[in-house]
């Protein structure tokens, strides 16, 4: 059997929120494009982060082009995305080691990027956020969120692809076909049906973020990106209304973001050799809950559900050539804002675009920018509609905590509940099942099913008992086991206390009661797809 | 306060010494935190399941090959045996009568359509599965898929088809678990009700297997109630906790204690010892707004491993026993905790106290630590209870151990 070559004007590589909002952005021009992407929709860094709809106060002292790409951005995606953001706004808070002085640069960087800061006192500080250190000393908020990338990526996709745009994913590119100075077709490799694919194009954006580099040498330009791993821990409970950041030079475990029912305490900076390395030390661990707990004492002695590393996608033009240099320092000081490479000038390959650095709360203007000087090459003038066309499923409104609550007790389903944590009814895995998802991991991705306290230990069985009633074909119980072992995979450094006690049990119903041995699983299960966050 | 024996802990091996202890005579008071793993198992008697991964078909002559130090050893096989026909006595004359011997292993069907081995089985769930079997569970209940459960019986061989039997109307119909169903199923007219639709989803087969929730407050008797009124014999399968066998049997035990005049005290954990020399005086445990201290002379610790609360995993890889501070043998750091995959072996399962011939825990050196203080069940160090599959093997033989140690000591 083999598959037709495909044809396209442009060919967009990496499926994490800038790739897609790359596509978007071309398909709201009436550019016709294919993304092609490794694994699935934000497994790579867009899926690996702690979730932070940024107002760019983080980077008001010593990155204000950021800040300011922040908080326009922000406002933007509020407008164009409501509905994959909770608004739960955000505090900076000043304890007592802080420095003073660093509070009133941060109010002014704050001023002079445009985001609004309001100084709260101690007493209205507490009110906000009750588990809050009672030992701060200032606080300021200001218009951080959280925003649920996988819902964006979604959002965003279903856009692009109603306007006649594609998505592969699981099509990891394998290769570039170049004439002289000129990309004629990139070869990808179909890793469902095990076969490669060509794709003719015109012209190639290489979004891959922590990867664009493999993607440069590929095409044959030299292209340095910097891995940057930040390690998050999830705790199981909220312990915040709204993000908390300490109000200090960046460093590790100075915020705490909550998301959904938990809170992602981030994060370390440290640059690795390469973007997979997703390795979580137990010391980062500890020093993320020691250093939060500085500002919420309460997760001192909390329940840590697990632990992920994603690595920043971070670009230093004067970086030598080769691939990630040194490793081991801080890569804090690598500017977070954007680049646009137009590989014509910069490396004499005529049809070719690398869009750089950056961060998700930016991915929309990142795409525009690199869609601008697309445009202009290929002729198209239609202008940028990205940041005023709003997507898909936005017409509820912001996210909130409490509305899978609310849709149950509407709809009186608590007799339906198959993942009692994340409160996931049988009606929505029925519908998921019937769209076609017949993988654990997808249905986790889509609905939240086994992200809570009990990490599937219930709804997993159920699920699988689902896709079992739904379909004769397939071995459910191959596909449960698989599934329990890739959320084993998060959890080892983040074992102790009632979280240890949780396991044992999970292992005791799995293999005590039902004699499960995982015989069908190969040990390299992890490599079906790469583990994702929160 | 002042107790003649202070029994920590109610899972199996706590149940089982807080009984026998009474029933030879000892004034015994039970403290324990909550329940145990009467509520966590899959509600019949696993005594040795398998070694090295392999099932054991002959669970007595394979204690042999465990390892040295496994609590089999420090008790010996006379224990095990004592422990298990106590056991049967026990559940019989409560009216949970159960299947087996220790001659042989046997298959309890699960949820998942697995035979997982094991030594005794509680009488509903102990029908062979032969000829045609219907795999039924009863509309809206979640733990439990006919699907799933049929697939894999398939794979081992066994003619089995899904079925749904519907519920009569009741008090429940938009939110209910297992124990509620149990609950409902205990009453006689409810019943009469469900056994035509349960007759109709298993027409034409041989055997039901359904999921184990037939009554829950009086024994086996709706279970033989309703497989006369079905006119087919009808196989309990093994589902998620809480384990409605598991609380069968909890029951019978409570009514057994409150009979023997056992004082109980629930939801009120043990938090330290007093001690005078060699010896523990008073346990201390957490009141309602007050740590109260009780006097003792033999202090019996049931508490369970790290799974069972009695043993806490810290964050820097050591191990704490949570009741009288004794060694437990650490890990370097806390990834040594687990294994790489969940469906593998967990080294935290099988941390515990290790202990002498007289279940007394030992320090460091492989010395006695405390006279008076014996550790039974999962707290024991040397076995991993899901892994070997002997959680409620050695509850009993360790309880069985310890009523044959404090039952020959004169009260003081």
């Amino acid at each position: 059997m083999t598959t037709p070559p495909l044809e396209t004007d442009v060919v967009v590589v990496g499926g994490g929120v800038t790739g897609v909002a790359v596509l978007r952005d071309l398909a709201l021009r009436g550019v016709h494009a294919i993304l092609v992407e490794r694994f699935d929709l934000g497994t790579g860094t867009s899926g690996r982060w702690h979730g932070l709809l940024h107002s760019g106060a983080r980077y008001a002292v010593r990155d204000q082009e950021s800040a300011r790409e922040c908080i326009e951005e922000n406002t933007t995606l509020r407008r164009i995305a409501p509905h994959t953001i909770e608004d739960s706004g955000g505090l900076f808070v000043l304890l007592p080691g802080d420095d003073e002085a660093y509070a009133a640069q941060f109010v002014e960087g704050c001023r002079a990027s445009g985001i609004p800061t309001e100084e709260l006192s101690t007493a209205a500080a507490h009110r906000r956020e009750p588990l809050l250190a009672p030992d701060v000393r200032l606080a300021f908020a200001v218009p951080d969120g959280g925003i649920d990338s996988w819902a964006l990526l979604r959002s965003m996709a279903a856009d692009a692809e109603a306007r006649g745009c594609q998505v592969l994913v699981r099509h990891p590119i394998v290769g570039v076909e170049r004439t002289g100075d000129r990309i004629t077709a990139v070869r990808v490799h179909d890793a469902v049906a095990g076969q490669d694919r060509t794709i003719g194009c015109q012209w190639v954006v290489n979004a891959a973020g922590a990867w664009a580099g493999d993607v440069g040498r590929m095409a044959g330009v030299p292209l340095t990106m910097i891995a940057g791993k930040g390690v998050m821990v999830v705790m199981a409970s909220r312990y915040v209304r709204g993000v908390v950041n300490a109000c200090r030079k960046p460093a590790d475990g100075d915020i705490i973001v909550p998301q959904h029912q938990v809170a992602i305490l981030g994060t370390t900076s440290e640059q690795v050799p390469s973007a997979d390395d997703i390795s979580v030390p137990p010391a980062d661990v500890d020093r993320m809950i020691d250093m939060c707990a500085q500002m919420v004492p309460a997760i001192a002695s909390g329940r840590v559900l697990r632990a992920f590393a994603g690595s920043r996608p971070l670009y230093r033009p004067e970086a030598p050539a080769g691939n990630g240099g040194a490793s081991g320092g801080d890569t804090r000081e690598v500017s977070r804002t954007f680049t646009v490479l137009d590989h014509a000038s910069r490396d004499g390959l005529d049809n070719m675009f690398s869009i750089v650095g950056g961060k998700l709360t930016t991915c929309r203007q990142m795409a525009e920018a690199v869609v601008d000087r697309l445009a202009e090459r290929m002729g198209v003038t239609e202008p940028c509609r990205t940041a005023t066309e709003v997507l898909p499923g936005a017409d509820h409104g912001h996210h909130e905590l409490a509305a899978p609550l609310a849709r149950v007790e509407q709809d009186q389903a608590y007799g339906e509940l198959i993942c009692e944590c994340e409160l996931v009814t049988r009606g929505q895995v029925r519908e998921a099942v019937a769209s076609g998802l017949t993988e654990l991991e997808d249905l986790r991705r889509k609905l939240r099913l086994g992200y809570g306290p009990c990490q599937a230990a219930f709804c997993a069985w159920r699920a699988a008992g689902m896709l079992a009633e739904g379909s004769e074909e397939g071995d459910p119980v191959a596909g449960l086991e698989r599934f329990l072992e890739e959320r084993w995979r998060g959890q080892q450094s983040t074992i102790w206390g009632d979280q240890a006690r949780q396991a044992l049990l999970n292992h005791a119903i799995y293999r005590g009661i039902f004699d499960l041995r995982g015989d069908g699983v190969p040990d390299e299960a992890a490599a079906v797809s790469p583990e994702d966050g929160a | 306060m002042r107790a003649d024996v202070v029994v920590v802990g109610t899972g199996p091996a706590g149940l089982a010494s807080a009984t026998r202890l009474a029933e030879a005579g000892r004034q015994v008071l039970l403290l324990a935190r909550g329940n145990g793993f009467t509520h966590w198992g899959a509600g019949s008697v696993d005594v040795l399941g398998r070694i090295g991964g392999e099932p054991v078909e002959r669970p007595l002559e394979a204690v042999d090959r465990l390892p040295e130090g496994h609590p089999y050893h420090l008790v010996g096989q006379a224990a095990v045996r004592d422990g298990l026909d106590w056991f049967s006595r026990f559940t019989a004359a409560a009216g949970l009568a159960h299947h087996g011997d220790l001659e042989h292993n046997r298959g309890q069907v699960t949820a998942f359509g697995t035979l997982r081995p094991t030594c005794l089985v509680p009488e509903p769930a102990a029908g062979e599965l032969g000829g045609r079997v219907a795999v039924v569970n009863f509309a809206g209940f979640r733990d439990f898929s006919p699907a799933l459960c049929a697939q894999r019986l398939r794979q081992a061989g066994i003619d089995a088809t899904p079925a749904s039997a519907p519920l009569p109307a009741w008090d429940h119909d938009r939110y209910f678990t297992g124990v509620e169903l149990a609950r409902a199923i205990d009453d006689a007219g409810f019943r009469r009700r469900l056994a035509p639709g349960l007759a109709r989803a298993a027409a034409g087969a041989d055997v039901a297997v359904v999921p184990a929730v037939l009554g829950v407050g009086r024994g086996h008797e709706p279970w033989a109630d309703l497989q006369s009124l079905v006119g087919m014999p009808l196989v309990e399968a093994a589902t998620t906790p809480p384990s409605i066998p598991g609380l069968r049997l909890f029951a019978a035990y409570r009514a057994r204690l409150e009979q023997l005049g056992v004082r109980w005290q629930f939801g009120f954990p043990a938090v330290g010892v007093e001690r005078d020399g060699d010896r523990v005086t008073a346990v201390r445990s957490e009141g309602a707004s007050r740590v109260q201290a009780t006097r003792c002379q033999e202090l019996v610790l049931a508490t369970g491993g790290v799974a069972g609360n009695g043993i806490e995993a810290n964050r820097d890889g050591t191990l704490t026993e949570r009741v009288a501070g004794l060694p437990v043998d650490g890990f370097g750091d806390r990834l040594g905790f687990l294994g790489t995959r969940f469906l593998g072996d967990q080294p935290l399962a099988a941390a515990g106290v290790r202990v002498d011939g007289e279940l007394r825990p030992l320090d460091a050196s492989g010395a006695p630590l405390l006279a008076n203080v014996r550790c039974v069940g999962g707290l024991l160090a040397g076995h991993d209870p899901t892994v070997e599959g002997s959680r409620e093997g050695v509850a009993l033989a360790t309880a069985a151990r310890v009523a044959d140690l404090l039952a020959a000591t004169p009260a003081r």
